[in-house]
Parts: C-alpha cells; structure tokens; sequence
C-alpha cells in the first residue's frame, strides 16, 4: 500500500480532494449539459450544477485542498456562465457547431503541435534551462521540413515526408545549438536568447522562403508526399470513436508514443533522474559526479529537434503548404501547456488538448456565429495560463534551478 | 597502540586571494577513530576537507591513504577513494524522494534501461538497517525532518562505499534531542569500522562525540590532542586564543532612559523553526551592548525582527518608546533606528551606486535630498562631501562607484551614513568583519563615540575581542535564547564557554 | 518542546551558487532570474559594446545577403537610400516651408525631396520604437523583464481609436489629450496586471507579459475584426473607422494626406527626455535603480521592492501605450485585424532597449536605426530589381534577431572573462 501511494505520493486520494474533483467534474458537466446531445434549455440546469460545484469546492479548500477546490469553484463558475450563455444561443446554431466528433478530431489535430513543443520545452527546461524559443524552433522545423520533402521528392518519392522530418529535426538542433552555447557556456540571460531565437527563426525562414518559393509559394502537391495518415479500417464504422481517431496523422500517433517515452524516461529511468536532479539542484548533482553541462547540452539540443518535428507536422501533415510565420504564437501556447502542466507530460498533454479543444471550437464558432466570437476564442489558452501562473489554479513552480546558468567551481 | 593512519594530510597549504586558508596543516584520521576538528569561523576547517573531497586542489602539501599518495582532483575521485562528505547546507534535491537521492549517479537498473525502484528501496532499507540509520525511502526529501535530511545525506555517502566520513558542523541544523542521535549513529558507524571527521565548533559536543580532537586557528594547527582529559575551557582556549587586543579607551559608560526595548521576542527563521526564543534586553543611551555568540544561534534573526525585516511571531520592540513590533523596516528606520547590516555588499550597499547614492539609502526620500520627489543632487553632493571628509574615507569622490573602495572604506561609508540618520537606537551586525586592524580601529572609535553622544548602540558581533573591547554589557545568546549576562571584565574562556551552550544548564528559564 | 519541525517548501538546502544578491525578497517573492543579468545591461558604460553589436550584426546580415547571391553593398546602399538618413549629406541651397504657415525661408536642405520624404516615415516609425524602447528599458532598471510592450502598445492603440472616434464634436486640444491621456493610462493598467502579479504573489513577469500580449492581439483582433465591436462602418473589411479630424495630430514636414511626420515625434523625444529625469534626478527612479541593482540592500534601507516592481511596470505600460496612441493619432488614424496581427513594434523596441543599454540616449540612436532598417527595407522605399522587399523585410529580423544575440553575448562573455580572471589569480 506505501508503495502504491508513494509511486503516486502527489496524487493521494483523500475525501477532500474526491470531493474537489468531483466539483470540478460537476463544473464541466455544468456546461457540457446545455451542448448537444443534451442541449438542456431550462437555465436552471447549468446554475444549478454549477453552484453544487462551487459548494464542492468550498468544503475541498475548507479542508485544505486548496488547489482542487478553487478549481472546482473556478470550474462552477465557468460551467455556469457559459452553460447560460450557451443557452442564448438556438439550438441549430448550436447542433451545427458543437459536433463533438469533428472537435475530436480537431482537438487532437490542434493539439499536436502543442505537444510536440511544449514536451520539447519539457526536457529543456527540466535540465534547468529556460526555453522561450519554442516558437522559432517550431518555424524552424516547419519550414525545413517542407523544404526538405520538396527538395527530395524527386527522388525520394512519396517518402520524402521521411527526408523532411529529417531535415526539420537537424534544423531545430542547430537553432537550439545557438541557445545552448549562448545559456550554458557564455551564461547570457536564457530569455534574451531564447528570444533572439524567435526572431531569427522568423527572419531566416522567412529569407529562405522567398528567396526559393518566392512568389508561387510552396508546390501544391504536398499533400502526396507529406506525412500520410493513419487509416484504421476496423475503427472507421464505429459510433463517434471512428471519426476521431479512424483518420490521423502518423504524427499524432506518434506524438502519443513521444508522451509516453517521456513519462518513462523522464520518471522511470536514470538518466531521467540525472537530468530532473541538474534542473532543481546542480550543485547536488555536481557533487555526485554528474556532469551538469554535458546534460544540459543534450537537453537543449533534443528540445530542438522535438520541437521542430512539432513544425514539420503542421507543414507537412496538416496545412500542407508553408507561410511566413506560420506558427503565429502556437509556440508560446505550447510553451502555456508546459507551464499550466506543471512540467509533466500527462498533465501537459491535457493542456495541450484543453487549448486544442479551445482553437478547434474557434475555428467552428464562425459557422454559425460569424467570425469574431471564434477569433476571442483564441485569446483564451493565454488566460488560462495567465490564471494558472497567478496562482488562483496553483502557483506553477518549474524546476527549481530553472533560468540560473550553473558556474561550475 | 601506535598504528599507522588510515589518512595523512601532510603540509596542506591553499592560498586564496587575499588569505592564507590552510597554513602547512598536518592532519592525520586513524582507522575507526572520531577525529574532531575545532575551530572558528574562518579558522579554515571547511577549506581543508573541500580538499579532501576533491573540491580544491591544495597548492602545496600531499595526501595519503593508507600510507600511498593520492590525487584528489575532483569529487568523484574522492568518492571512489572511500572518501564521503556530509556538507553543512545538504546537497539534496528537495522535491526527489530519499531513495532518489540516494542512489542518484549510481542507480540500479531493471534491464539495462529502466530505473530499478524496487531494488533501491530494498537496498536503502538494507543500508539503513545495517547502520541504524532509520529513513523512509519514498518519503519526499522537502517533507521530512532536518534530522531525517541529514541521515539520508550520511546514507549516501556510505551508499557509494565510504569508509571515511567528513561531517561539517552536523549539529548546527540539528535540535538537542536529534544531536543525540546523530550521536548513537556515529558510535554505531564507529563499531562497524568507519572513520569520522567531525568539524565544529560547539565544544561540548567534540568532548562528548570525538576520540581525538585538532584545533585550527587562522589556518594553522594548534594542536591535536585526545578528547578524554580535555576540558572545554581548555579547549576554547585553544579556539580562540590570545590576541593583541584592540582595547579602545573609553570612559566609563552612563546609561540614560532605554532606547531600545525587546520582550519576550519569537521570531521564525526561513525554515519555520523558531530562532529567537523568549528573549527579552533592554539598550540604554549611552550604552553599548554587545551580544556574543557562534554564527547562527539566532543573531541575525533577532536583528531582522527589531529592524523590521523579518515578522515577529510574538513579543514587543520598543524603538525610543514607540511601538514598532510589527512595522516595515521603513517605520521602523523613521522611529529612530540606524542599522549597519552584517554583510555589507549584500546588505548595506548598492555597489553600482556612486558614494553620494550610497550615502543617501535612508535620506533621499526627504527634505532637503529630495524636494517633492525631485533628489536635490546638489545637497546630497554637498553632504555627501562633508560625510567623506567627516569619516575620512579614502579611495574615492562622491562621484565614484561604491565598488571601487576598499572593504574597510565601504565600511565608514555604511557608518557614515547611518550614524548622520542621527538614530536613537543604532544596531551594528559583524561591523568590522574582513576590515584591516586600521579600519576596525575606526569603527570602534566611532563606535564608542556614537555611545558618548547618547546613543543605544546593540553591538552583535563573532569575534570575542570586539565584543569585550567595546561593550558596556554583554549578553550571550545561545540556540535563540540569552544564556547568560557578563560584564566587561569578563574572560574569554567564560565567555566562549557560554557560547557554546557551557551554561545552559544554569539558564533559569 | 515538539521537536517534530516541518520543513517548508522553500527550505534552502545549499547556498545559492549566484555570488550576485539574489536573497528571498518581500512576501517569499522568488527573484526573477534575469536580475542579474538586468543589472549588468544597464548604464552608459561605454559606447563600445553597442556600436561592436551592431556592427557584427549588419557584417552578419550581409554574409546571409551573400550566401543567397545577392551583393551586400549594393543591398545595403539600396537600404540606406530608402531610409532617408541621406538626407543629411544633401546640403544645398533651399527655401522650405516654415511649419503651420504659409512664408517660406532659406534652409540648407531640400524638404521635399525622395530623400525626405523617406526621412520622414523614418522618423514616424521611429516614434512608437523609442516608447516601446522604454517600455522595456524602464523596468529593466528595477531588474524585470518586460515583453508584454507589443501587447501595452496595442491596448494603447485600441483606446485611442476608440476615444478618437468618439467625442467627435470635441476641441481639437482636449480631444488629442484625451486620446493620449486615455491610451496612457490603458497601457500602464494593462501593464500593471503583469506588476501586481509579480509584486503579490511572484508570478514571473516574462510568461505574464508573453500572456498577456496574445491576449491583446486577439482581443483586439475580434474588436476591429468582421462584426466586431469595434469594427467600422464598412461591413465587409475588418477595420475600424478612421478617428475624427480633431483628434488627429498636427503634421509639421509633408502633407497629410501622404503620411507627413507629426508631432508625434517630439512627444517621443520629449518622453526620452522624461526617462532620464525619472531615472536619474527623481526620488522614485532613485528608488527604482536601488531595487533593479540590488533589492537585498534596497529592502534593508526599508525601500519597498513590490511596489516598485508594480511602479516599474505600470510606467512601462504607460510608455508603451502612449505609443500606440501617438501612432494612431499620427498617421494611422485607423486600425484593422490585419495591422493588428502584423505589429511588431513592441519587439523592435526590445531590440532598441537592449541595444542602447537601457539609457535614454541609447534608447533614441538605436530606436531611430531600427526604424530606418525597417523603413529601409520596406516595400516602398526598397527598389524591387536590387532586392525584393519580402526578402528585405526579413532580413530586418534577422539583424533584430542577431543584435539581441550579440547584445547578451558581449556581456556574458566580459563577464565571464572576468570570473576567469578572478579564480585564476
């Protein structure tokens, strides 16, 4: 029994905090009731709901669990007000937005990119160094690897998404390069440089972009060539499953496989506990013979190339073309997910499909709302993390030596 | 009985910039023994076992194990020499379990890749069991006792094998009662063959602990004698020895009305433990009281809280009558207190700064330094001038960068500008710390002068020599609470003794 | 006595490895990392580093140009002609318009010419730089980082399309003043979220600002959006109307109509000039420096870092968004969801802030050299056969990108030379 509780000794399950859960459960419930299938009309329902939440809640932080249970008033609240606002709305307009398999699958799409670079940042910043260069390293490996698909598929055929993928994970390790030699061996400001980064990123891109593709923009054949979809047949027919995931891309699924290596890596192994110990306390790990640099090296340069396959992605998987600038903040959304999940993959991924969910209804709003409601939409992963960092949702604290350049004595 | 030593430190000497650490240091640990090293801050004990972890390389001198020469060029050497250290502030990472710590850099595996949990904790709870030394291993290292902490960090070393043990001040973080057991544990270690060498100051503890005891003083050897027939005054001689005595000439003090009242003062330190217990003093005009005591009995806590730095848990300060128990240091400052702060680059100065800033720290938010948030720079110029020539401070114009003096330069500077805040209550932590004797002559002076203008002046400092020399009264604060009051004429032996918790079976309450 | 003690979770366990001030701070605040970096970015010390930054930067850029077959000093002359700064080599003899009247005087330079025309949208962009430029450098003083100037400038610019189309009946005076008060303090309240959390509960003020500028972009690209709140009378084009006539702000060289410069740019000057007093000669900035360089010894003397912190930030946000207003006031007159997903000002400004070390002159020379690269560059003054534009632009970037790495280089590495130095002795 210690064993079990101490392998997951920070999610101990005590009455209060059931009881939290439930309350946030309750306050999602709160708004989920009045979408389709259900699409309640009475108002009573969400306002009801949410107010058992939020009693929820109360007693969850009355009893010290105070992260649970202001989520769970935070999640009543929320439930009610747009479970209400939900209920202004007719239920055709609703019906033709809310279709839950599509936002599946455009939640999943959405979100991959997020993950791809917000585990990239996972392993940077776990090895201490602070990563605000997501965003151009995601460009990055969006433009190299379109370029690399399109340069090779005369010859290479319809694998040359391979050769780009390729081309777009040795691109981010040398933009990541620059980053680490800039942090790690002349100690600059990690944000300075991370955002240096940025800027190149979009400059250089950009340079080559026009410089080669110019004024007709990338071949519209991409999509022969570009990272194929997984088609399962057997899932195809089945009800709201099959729509989902009967038709990804090869990339999300291997985005699952990338959240699950890193859990086990990152928690499992020793070299796992080596990179965790030089991002809280390099000087213990100094002191037992960890080369602190070594590791802060390969981290940074691994986040690059994870991050740019994150890019190669929505460039070859997904849009199918490259434009200037393409990625337009969907790394620093990755960056939010790393920080609202506190660092650790699956609570990360949750974001990341908590902000993907967010972009795929913005991007359905407009069907039946017109234009501006889905473009509010996607200021809102930038306020939730803005909330989770002010500490309302739990103070996000990284890795405790995270952003301080280690001066080896 | 004579038996060739495990370990031989021959000739160690290490030379930092500025100061001799180790001077010629011969040190010698024999096989099963607990060799306790004693001395004060600075004496360079911590010096030469970062030597013999492998952390510095000496400039001169050899070391040997088992009568062969080894190199200890880094931490891993030393470690796979046999060779563990159990450091004062722990390397330990607080949000990783104890096993995690333990077995960090040497983990076992499960198939080549994965991290063997299960195997460390059986072989943690092996350890821990072999040795007495009773941890959880799944417990979080942030969420265990400072006892706890400290047990895991002693597992560690023997985990990789250590057969030497290097403890550096084990019992400053430790309650009574978790002494006593980190004592049991280092008796039981001591049957299983181990050898131990304990760095610290508290003399009580060495004569209860330690086999042999070496003294250091300023980097050289005292002596190195066994504990049984050593006495602790014989002891804290040896630790502090005869100085030329800066003593200032000085009248007679005459107290006035008292300036700065403390009554039954709680305060918690960073941690959460309380470092002030119950401790109340009363500071006339006129006088000076001195507090004497070892680095972290609670001074700096205490000086925290009447400065209004640190909250009080519970009790009153009374600055000139007022009040200020639970006000900012900015009230508190304003009600009359001057305060020169303990360390004076990281505290008392703003270095970037040039002299005239510096000079202005409490002054420029009123008339006449600033004029309706305006700074007058011309009067802050001009008393800026006065200040420098008034403390003949050297080494630079108002204009010059704070950085670019002297430490003892620095110093007046500091001085200067409290003591023109014309304060009732002026409180000086370590005030002559790192100053040369011409410098610390001038403090003192100042010092004594301030007490003749009428001024209360609470003077806590680490060196005996000072403390005697300048103040009117003594106190002596041990483990947060006033072991004991002296007067002048007080020995250093008497002194030093209370200090390090001689007296505390005669503390009333 | 219990002597079961529980350790709290901010237990130090080693000494910090910094040997720079950088203790716990008011209300358990962790200290920004940047601190110290920040402490050692500002000050006049020696004109050198930035005109080395510069120069490695452009002998950068012009490797890039050579790499992709162009040659850089045919590029680079292109870019110089088109922004304008030739002007000053063309002395001659004139008669120039004298500002606000009809009578004409002798002038040494020609003020109607290509080369003023292009000094003149060099000097209008070089307006909103130099205030985004102190939006950053300010708080960098009092040791914070704040990327959140493109987000304070566009809640700046927000407000003042929106006080400038309103009112419409309102004195020309008073409507400008509103315009520029309103939008001033917008920005310093948006700005002051990022303070406050910093000053309360330690929220870092680099993921608050970056937040908070996205926030900004779609908010203000929903406001000015189609069906927007804001959106102008023309339903199918997302942008909103153009301010009233009073609001806008008097042109002083060239023509309204064709984008002359306003006075916008005085304002700006005027604000350098505000800096360095607030810095320098103010018992606030006095405070402000205290803190940045170290706010260990700025608490002991019983200044308050949190609410500098906040000061620092707010003032930051004011600065900004007056340059928002000053642009919309200037020659923009509207804005749209384009313009506002397009803006880069607040980040030129950060490369202009870290360039000039944070100081007032600085601030102004490397703002007027962003704004001439960036205007130089441009589709407009660019001749298309030496260098596309498209390509020019991002060539911009990549010299913005390459002094913000150079910047931190030139001091991490004297730094570091200088610990070698130190331990070897």
């Amino acid at each position: 029994m210690t064993a079990v509780s101490a392998r997951f000794s920070d999610v101990r399950l005590s009455a209060p905090r059931t009881v939290g859960i439930v309350g946030i459960v309750l306050g999602c419930l709160a708004f989920w009731a009045a979408l389709p299938p259900l699409a309640a009309r009475t108002e009573a329902l969400p306002i009801a709901v949410g107010i058992l939440a939020i009693a929820a809640g109360i007693w969850a932080w009355s009893r010290d669990e105070r992260r649970v249970g202001g989520g769970a008033i935070a999640a009543g609240f929320l439930g009610i007000v747009l479970g209400v606002v939900a209920m202004q709305s007719s239920v055709t307009n609703l019906d033709q937005v809310v279709v839950w398999s599509a936002l599946g699958a455009a939640t999943l799409r959405y979100a991959t990119p997020l993950t791809y670079a917000a585990i990239g940042g996972l392993y940077c910043e776990r090895a201490g160094v602070i990563n605000v260069a997501l965003e151009g390293m995601l460009l990055t490996g969006a433009y190299f690897g379109i370029f690399g698909a399109i340069e090779s598929h005369p010859w290479a055929g319809k694998w040359a998404w391979v050769i780009g993928i390729l081309c777009a994970a040795a691109a981010g390790m040398a933009m990541a390069t620059i980053h680490a030699i800039w942090a790690i061996h002349f100690k600059v400001d990690q944000i300075i440089s991370g955002t240096a980064i940025n800027f190149l990123a979009v400059g250089i891109t950009g340079y080559l972009f026009i410089n080669r593709y110019g004024d007709t923009g990338t071949p519209g054949n991409v999509p022969d060539y570009g990272i194929p979809d997984v088609h399962l047949a057997f899932l195809q027919n089945w009800y709201f499953i099959g729509p989902i995931f009967g038709q990804l891309n090869l990339m999300i699924w291997l985005s699952f496989l990338l959240l699950i290596g890193t859990y086990i890596f990152v928690f499992r192994t020793p070299y796992g506990l080596r990179l965790r110990s030089v991002g809280e306390h390099p000087r213990a790990a100094d002191t037992v013979g960890i080369s602190v640099y070594k590791i802060r090296y390969i981290a940074v340069i691994a986040s690059g190339a994870i991050a740019a396959l994150g890019g190669a992605y929505l460039s070859l998987g997904f849009v199918h073309s490259f434009n200037e600038n393409m990625t337009a903040g969907t790394g620093f959304i990755g960056l939010a997910a790393l920080v609202f999940g506190k660092w650790r993959p699956f609570p990360t991924y949750a974001a990341a499909l908590l902000f993907g969910f967010s972009s795929a209804l913005a991007d359905r709003l407009p069907i039946a709302y017109g234009n501006q409601w889905g473009t509010l939409f996607q200021a809102l992963p930038y306020l939730l993390t803005l909330v989770a960092v002010a500490g309302v949702i739990g103070r996000s604290i990284g890795p405790a030596a995270a952003g301080r350049p280690y001066v080896k004595q | 009985m004579a038996e060739a030593p495990l370990l031989e430190l021959r000739g160690i000497t290490k030379r930092f910039p500025g100061v001799l650490a180790n001077d010629k240091v011969n040190f010698d640990l024999r096989s099963g023994e607990v060799h306790a090293l004693l001395g004060e801050n600075g004496a360079g004990k911590s010096t030469l076992m970062n030597i013999l972890y492998g952390l510095y390389t000496p400039d001169e001198g050899q070391i040997l194990l088992r009568g062969e020469p080894i190199e200890l060029g880094s931490t891993k050497a030393a470690i796979e020499h046999g060779i563990g250290m159990v450091h004062q502030h722990f390397m330990l990472i607080p949000v990783m379990t104890v096993a995690e710590n333990i077995v960090l850099a040497t983990e076992p595996r499960h198939a080549g890749v994965l991290l063997d949990y299960d195997a460390a904790r059986k072989r943690v709870r092996e350890l821990s069991e072999r040795y007495g030394l009773l941890v959880e291993p799944d417990a979080r290292v942030d969420r265990i006792t400072v006892g706890q902490q400290q047990r895991v960090e002693i597992l560690k070393a023997l985990f990789r094998g250590a057969e030497i043990l290097i403890l550096d001040e084990p019992t400053a973080v430790l309650t009574p009662q978790e002494a006593k057991e980190l004592f049991e544990i280092l008796r039981s270690l001591k049957s299983q063959g181990k050898s131990i060498i304990f760095i610290s100051h508290k003399l009580n503890e060495v004569l209860e602990i330690a086999d042999r005891v070496t003294t250091l003083r300023r980097g050289v050897v005292v002596d190195t004698i066994p504990a049984s027939g050593a006495t602790e005054e014989g002891l804290a001689r040896m630790m502090v020895g005869r100085e030329v005595l800066l003593r200032v000439d000085k009248e007679p003090a005459k107290p006035t009305d008292p300036l700065l009242v403390v009554e039954h003062l709680h305060v918690l330190d960073d941690r959460g433990l309380e470092a002030v217990r119950d401790l109340s003093l009363t500071v006339r005009g006129g006088e000076i009281l001195g507090i004497a005591g070892v680095d972290a009995n609670g001074q700096s806590e205490l000086i925290d809280a009447v400065a209004g730095l640190r909250p009080v848990k519970s009790g009153r300060i009374a600055v000139d009558g007022r009040d200020v128990t639970h006000e900012r240091a900015k009230v508190t400052l304003d009600a009359g207190l001057g305060h020169i702060p303990e360390d004076r680059h990281r505290r008392g100065l703003v270095l970037p700064f040039s002299l005239s800033e510096n000079l202005a720290l409490h002054a420029y938010r009123k008339p006449p330094m600033s004029i309706r948030g305006f700074l007058n720079l011309r009067a802050m110029l001009a008393r800026a001038r006065r200040l420098l020539k008034e403390f003949d401070v050297r080494g630079g114009t108002p204009a010059t960068p704070a950085a670019a003096l002297s430490g003892g330069n620095q110093q007046k500077v500091v001085l200067a500008r409290e003591i023109d805040g014309d304060p009732k209550v002026l409180i000086a932590a370590q005030p002559t710390r790192g100053l040369d004797v011409g410098a610390i002559e001038f403090v003192h002076r100042r010092l004594i002068e301030q007490r003749d203008a009428g001024r209360a002046i609470l003077l806590v400092s680490l060196e005996l020599e000072e403390i005697l020399s300048l103040s009117d009264r003594i106190l002596v604060i041990y483990e947060g609470r006033i072991v004991g009051e002296f007067p002048p004429t007080a020995t250093e032996e008497e002194l030093g003794f209370a200090m390090t918790g001689g007296r505390r079976d005669e503390v009333a309450a | 006595m219990s002597d079961e003690h529980r350790v709290s979770t901010d237990f130090e366990l080693a000494r910090s490895q910094d040997d720079v001030a950088q203790a716990p701070l008011e209300g358990g605040v962790p200290p920004s990392p940047s601190m110290t970096f920040a402490s050692r970015v500002s000050g006049v010390s020696g004109i050198l580093a930035p005109v080395l930054t510069t120069i490695l930067a452009f002998l950068v850029g012009g490797l890039v140009i050579a790499l992709t077959g162009k040659n850089p000093i045919k590029v680079y002359h292109a870019i110089w002609l088109g922004t304008g700064l030739n002007w000053f080599f063309e002395v001659g003899s004139y008669s120039a318009r004298i500002p606000f009247t009809t009578a004409h005087m002798w002038f040494p330079w020609n003020t109607s010419s290509i080369a003023a025309q292009n000094l003149q949208q060099t000097l209008l962009l070089t307006t909103p730089i130099i205030l985004t430029g102190l939006a950053v450098a300010f708080p960098f003083r009092c040791g914070l980082f704040n990327i959140g100037g493109q987000g304070q400038y566009l809640v700046g610019t927000i407000f003042a399309v929106w006080v400038g189309s309103s009112f419409v009946d309102l004195n020309p005076f008073l409507h400008v003043m509103l315009v520029l008060v309103v939008a001033t303090f917008a920005g310093a309240l948006y700005a002051g979220i990022a303070g406050i959390l910093k000053a309360t509960v330690g929220a870092h003020e680099v993921i608050t600002t970056i937040m908070l500028n996205w926030i900004a972009v779609w908010v203000g690209a929903y406001l000015f959006g189609q069906g927007g709140p804001l959106q102008g009378s023309q339903p199918s084009i997302p942008i909103s109307n153009d301010i009233a006539d009073g609001a806008k702000l008097p042109v002083f060289w060239g023509l309204k109509l064709l984008q002359g410069l306003s006075i916008g740019i005085f304002i700006a000057i005027a604000m350098l000039v505000v800096y360095w007093i607030v810095i320098n000669r103010t018992s606030l900035g006095y405070e402000v420096r205290a803190v940045g360089f170290n706010p260990e010894a700025a608490r002991y003397s019983g200044i308050s870092v949190a609410r500098n912190y906040f000061l620092a930030m707010a003032i930051a946000g004011a600065f900004a968004g007056l340059g928002g207003a000053l642009d919309i006031t200037g020659w923009k007159y509207n804005i749209g969801e384009s313009d506002i997903h397009a803006s880069t000002i607040g980040f030129i400004g950060l490369a202009a802030a870290l360039l000039g070390r944070n100081t007032a002159l600085g601030v102004g020379l490397a703002s007027l050299l962003f704004a001439a690269l960036f205007n130089g560059t441009s589709g407009r003054q660019l001749d298309p056969s030496i260098f596309p534009p498209d390509l020019a632009g991002n060539l911009t970037t990549i010299i913005q990108g390459l002094v913000i790495l150079f910047v931190g280089l030139n001091l991490g590495g004297l730094w570091l030379w200088l610990k070698r130095r130190r331990t070897a002795s």
